[in-house]
């Protein structure tokens, strides 16, 4: 459709370190060790500043780590920033996880799975054509990233309602294919490499390989791919969490709630119990599973921060 | 790779070109061919039939969210040890009913069976996917049901759908509350409703007589069944009739209006934790619920046992008795089916043997549309401690009989109802012109059934 | 369509191998191949994943099906009424007014964070950047399911303290604050991640640029605008295009909070609410499609005149 003017001014800009980074791509790492001496004295002021803020981010999961210690009566009854009385927690876990038969550790896994196996798969496929797109010339090859880029602005309802019917054809919906296979496609994940191989992989180093004659998937195996590691991480979490997140495609391609993933499964859920169903109001089981489905992440986050950032520098600084 | 990618390419065009073809004859009705509403009715299927059927290895999926209808289920697998059913949850009402048409929609997916609520079966039957269940026996059924449930789910000798249970409206009231204020009755006509309405007010300014929520169009619906308004019909093929006007809907209309306008109703949404907290904190002292409603109320609001009651619903004229519905499903088989008569066969029984269907009412609490078990003194006889000891089944059950019936519905009800909460809705909200907001959902709904190609009555 | 999928060469599933096979003659065409080759497995499921149902969609918005009648060609029809569809003007107008009100407050909160992270005067500084970062980890979904409770206008703990104190907490959901109420969940949720993406450009900035200026007697502050902020503008970009495709495709949030506040938050409420109700509620597929290419288009829009503006800018300067 109309996607190649809109991709335009962000192809059309060289890639080329231009912008910030003089002279040969600095990476981030060594941009660190230079930095550490810098800056003045920590300054008080400025602490309790940002601590307020932080206050601000960490409220509703101080919130939601308060509210799964609580009984469902509690939870109205009590103020809903501090403890009740009555330490629930264990008994809401144990709701949590016996549930309709242990459902929530089955979205627990699914969650995990389709999360791992998106990211992973879209990492690889984004470093292969991110690689190719920066460092090898072929005929075709700006057209084709410009249509890449432009499917960032495709809006979501645009594709999920129609990959949904031509999956029911070919009878894809309802099994984890219908989640896993959309999200390999990470248009993002190209750019990203793109950026970063264009910094991280030295042409010389490229030509001596060939030089030597070692084949380009040689190269690419040996060499590149070492260069791009916190590029591809970066990328993976990307994806990971863009699938642990969510919500729209699982929707409406799932219905059997063994498939569920953690976000679809909790909704549901909070769904179930705002209706009622004759059956008990389940709101302190939805809070604890909401608290509970948070915390991979959050770990996640934590032991591959390194990853994270360094790969985001490469995207965030030239452009 | 490749081949597959070949192999998945012409058999998605396939599956197209059968689609359109499909399509094309206007119906995608599988092996029972008679779903429709074609005149001539669909022949009768022989015993001999039924009982093959019934004792080869099948395998049925049944969509609901009646919570613990797995109890029913497995009953009806050890009645039937040749079929296997699998019971899954999609989500409940409006969910449902998107992922049943999105699943009819792509032509795979779709269960056997379906939870489906009076109010969509004629959605349903626009698009021919429901199963005329006549010819497998459930016309038989029709002497074991209110006359007004049985002209919910038929259409002349046509079947669409075995009850499961109704929602017949009655009134729930804090009676602690009520005497608190000095109101010694529950209210007996909507005058003294607003009468007590006033006067519970004054004496409580934190709280209301009750709430009208601005987004429950079948709660509404239900006033406009007992006030004896027709607003919508359906002639089962292309003529509609949307009519909010008449001295029927003014009455209620104006009614609420004046509720609203004084400040003697609340205007919570209902079903939100919110609300909930309302009920059990007394915020609302009465409900005008459907026959479910007692016992979910019993789930959410425990720490209020005991000080219920249950009485009908306020009439509009002293000395009269006449109620409506709100809510209640049947089970409906999908036309789609590839095992009509297993599927209707576990629609039927799982609402009408024995056993199950008396656990339906007794165990799941559903308020039970069969006669034989809304007969049953083991559900008659029930003393709610909730209500003080009061027998509320036995209530509700007369209540029932004052259903008044033909109260019909448009065939896109889930469109109606959405846009209920956006006309109506704001209006109650906004405590503002509930005419206009009433007005505004009529030209809304003809307009929509225009476009949709209808003709309007 | 399925003509370029199927023919693509065999084995693209191993691209890598296929670089081995023969020594090179000139130095392009081995290069040539092996760029197809790493370009292809992506490129396939991109046809598959986002071109076919994009076409598919796009062929869709020019029929309409009605409930009674059945299909029919309309070409350009279900467009013009787009055009004058007052639900969906709204809903555009509304995500517009959101991108105003949000973004700016999300993005200066962000470049303020990263900023304050960057100086180095800060103590506690890894939790601090954690903890504004953490938000990000949590589902939309479940953020909104958190903040619809914490919004609560009785029982929620901001009414309860507001009570406690003698005043009363603002409806949050009521008509005039929903949107504000939405704003901040998503700013919630996404300043830590704007900050990681500006701050990870303020840490790659050679430190030789600005210690002389420091050395020159220059404050943080004057190091902040002449320096750190123009060389992260590209970054700035960045978030700022994201901004644009997450404002206008705002879905989650409201979805999730209609049940709370189904009177305010309507079935049009965003563009892409709109667009999912027609398809599921409405039974208008076709006019849906439509209803999201016109949302694409504008998504395009703004975000190419964002895209002009900071070029010119940037030119200019």
């Amino acid at each position: 459709m109309t996607t190649p003017p809109t991709s335009q001014p962000l192809a059309a800009r060289p890639a080329a370190g231009s912008d910030v980074v003089a002279g040969p791509p600095v990476s981030p790492a060594t941009a660190r060790r230079k930095r550490r001496p810098v800056g003045g004295r920590p300054s008080t002021v400025l602490t309790i500043a940002m601590l307020a803020a932080t206050a601000y981010f960490l409220l509703p999961l101080v919130w939601v780590v308060v509210a799964s210690t609580k009984s469902n009566a509690d939870l109205f009854s009590s103020f809903g920033l501090w403890f009740a009385d009555d330490f629930n927690l264990l008994q809401n876990l144990q709701d949590v996880f016996s549930a309709q038969g242990g459902v929530f550790a089955k979205w627990l896994r699914n969650s995990i799975v389709y999360a791992v196996v998106s990211g992973v798969g879209a990492a690889i496929l984004a470093t292969m054509a991110g690689y190719a797109f920066a460092k090898l010339r072929f005929p075709g090859g700006n057209a084709l990233f410009s249509v890449i880029l432009g499917a960032i602005m495709v809006p979501m309802t645009a594709l999920a309602i129609p990959t949904y019917l031509l999956f029911a054809k070919v009878g894809l919906t309802d099994t984890p294919w219908a989640i896993i296979v959309p999200s390999l496609v990470s248009p993002f994940g190209v750019y990203l490499m793109r950026v970063y191989a264009d910094g991280a992989v030295d042409d010389s180093l490229l030509e001596a390989a060939r030089v030597d004659g070692a084949g380009e998937g040689r190269i690419f195996l040996r060499v590149v791919l070492r260069l791009l590691a916190p590029g591809f991480v970066t990328v993976l979490l990307f994806q990971l969490v863009a699938t642990w997140n969510n919500y729209f495609l699982p929707l409406i391609m799932l219905n059997t709630a063994d498939l569920y993933p953690l976000t679809v499964g909790l909704a549901q859920w909070q769904a179930t119990s705002a209706a009622g169903s004759g059956a008990q109001a389940l709101f302190s089981t939805v809070i604890t599973g909401s608290f509970v489905s948070i915390i991979p992440l959050v770990v996640a986050f934590l032991f591959l921060q390194k990853y994270w950032q360094s790969g985001l520098t490469a995207g965030g600084v030239k452009q | 790779m490749r081949t597959n990618q070949r192999r998945a390419a012409a058999f998605a065009s396939v599956v197209a070109a059968g689609s359109l073809v499909l399509a094309a004859c206007g119906g995608g009705g599988g092996d029972t061919g008679e779903g429709g509403d074609d005149a001539s009715p669909a022949e009768e299927v022989s015993q001999e039939e039924i009982d093959e059927a019934l004792s080869t290895p099948t395998q049925l999926l049944f969509w609901t969210w009646v919570p613990d209808i797995q109890n029913q289920v497995d009953l009806f697998m050890e009645e039937y040890p040749e079929i296997d059913v699998e019971v899954v949850n999609v989500g409940q009402g409006a969910d449902h009913y998107q992922k049943l048409r999105s699943a009819l929609e792509a032509g795979t997916g779709a269960p056997d069976v379906a939870q489906m609520e009076f109010q969509h079966i004629s959605s349903f039957r626009l698009g021919d996917n429901l199963m005329d269940l006549a010819p497998y026996g459930a016309g038989e059924l029709e002497g074991d049901y209110p006359e007004w449930v049985w002209s919910q789910v038929s259409d002349g000798e046509a079947v669409y759908g075995i009850p499961q249970d109704v929602g017949p409206m009655g009134n729930l009231y804090r009676e602690d509350l009520l005497t608190e204020a000095g109101i010694e009755e529950a209210p007996a006509t909507w005058e003294e409703f607003e009468a007590a309405a006033r006067t519970y007010r004054e004496a409580n300014p934190d709280s209301y007589l009750t709430n009208l929520p601005s987004n429950q169009a079948g709660q509404f619906m239900g006033f406009l069944w007992q006030a004896g308004a027709r607003p919508f019909s359906y002639d089962g093929a292309e003529t509609v009739s949307i009519n909010l006007e008449g001295p029927e809907v003014d009455k209620v209309v104006e009614y609420w209006s004046r509720m609203l306008a004084d400040d003697l109703v609340s205007t919570d949404v209902d079903f939100t934790d919110q609300w909930y907290q309302g009920l059990s904190a007394g915020k609302y002292a009465s409900w005008q619920t459907a026959a479910w409603g007692p016992v979910f109320l019993q789930g959410t609001a425990g720490n209020t046992s005991g000080l219920w009651r249950a009485a009908p619903l306020p009439q509009w004229e002293a000395g009269e008795n006449v109620s409506g519905n709100w809510g209640g499903s049947t089970d409906a088989v999908m036309s789609t089916t590839e095992n009509p008569i297993a599927a209707a066969e576990l629609a039927k029984w799982i609402n009408t043997a024995q056993e199950p269907a008396l656990r339906l009412a007794t165990e799941q609490f559903l308020f039970p549309a069969y006669t034989p078990v809304l007969e049953d003194p083991a559900f008659l006889e029930q003393e709610a401690e909730f209500y003080g000891g009061q027998k509320v089944n036995q209530l509700f059950s007369e209540i029932s009989e004052t259903v008044s019936t033909d109260f019909g519905w448009l065939p896109f009800m889930d469109y109606a109802y959405s846009s209920y909460t956006e006309t109506v809705g704001k209006a109650i909200e906004d405590r503002g012109d509930l005419a206009a907001g009433v007005q505004a959902w009529q030209e809304d709904l003809r307009s929509y059934a225009e476009d949709q190609g209808f003709t309007v009555e | 369509m399925s003509t370029s999928t199927t023919s693509a060469p065999p084995g693209a599933a191993r691209p890598p191998a296929a670089g081995r096979t023969g020594r090179r003659k000139s130095l392009q065409r081995p290069e040539k191949i092996a760029a197809y080759l790493f370009v292809t497995p992506f490129f396939l499921i991109f046809l598959a994943m986002i071109v076919t149902p994009l076409v598919y969609s796009g062929y869709l918005s020019f029929f309409r099906e009605q409930l009674i009648g059945g299909d029919a060609f309309v070409g350009f029809e279900n467009y013009a009424d787009a055009l004058q569809d007052s639900a969906f003007m709204s809903g555009v107008l509304r995500v517009l007014r959101f991108f105003l009100l949000q973004v700016p407050i999300m993005l200066a909160l962000s470049v303020l964070f990263a900023l304050v992270l960057d100086s180095g005067r800060l103590r506690l500084q890894r939790f601090v950047r954690l903890s504004i970062f953490v938000p990000y980890a949590v589902p939309s979904v479940i953020a909104a399911l958190m903040w619809g409770y914490l919004y609560g206008p009785d029982f929620g703990p901001f009414a309860q303290l507001a009570e406690a104190l003698g005043g009363s907490a603002p409806r949050f959901l009521s008509g005039q604050w929903a949107l504000a109420s939405i704003a901040n969940i998503v700013t919630w949720g996404f300043v830590g991640y704007n900050m990681i993406i500006l701050y990870a450009a303020l840490r790659s900035i050679p430190t030789e640029l600005y210690e002389a200026a420091r050395i020159d007697g220059a404050g943080e502050v004057r190091i902040a605008r002449s320096i750190k902020l123009p060389a992260i503008r590209p970054a700035l970009v960045l978030t700022l295009i994201f901004s644009v495709i997450g404002s206008f495709q705002l879905f989650n949030e409201p979805s999730l909070l209609q049940s709370l506040a189904p009177t305010v938050i309507t079935n049009a409420y965003t563009p892409n609410l709109y667009a999912y109700n027609l398809a599921f509620v409405n039974q208008e597929i076709n006019y849906a499609a439509a209803i999201a290419f016109l949302l694409g288009f504008v998504i395009m829009i703004v975000s190419y005149v964002v895209q002009l503006s900071s070029q010119r800018r940037e030119r200019r300067s």
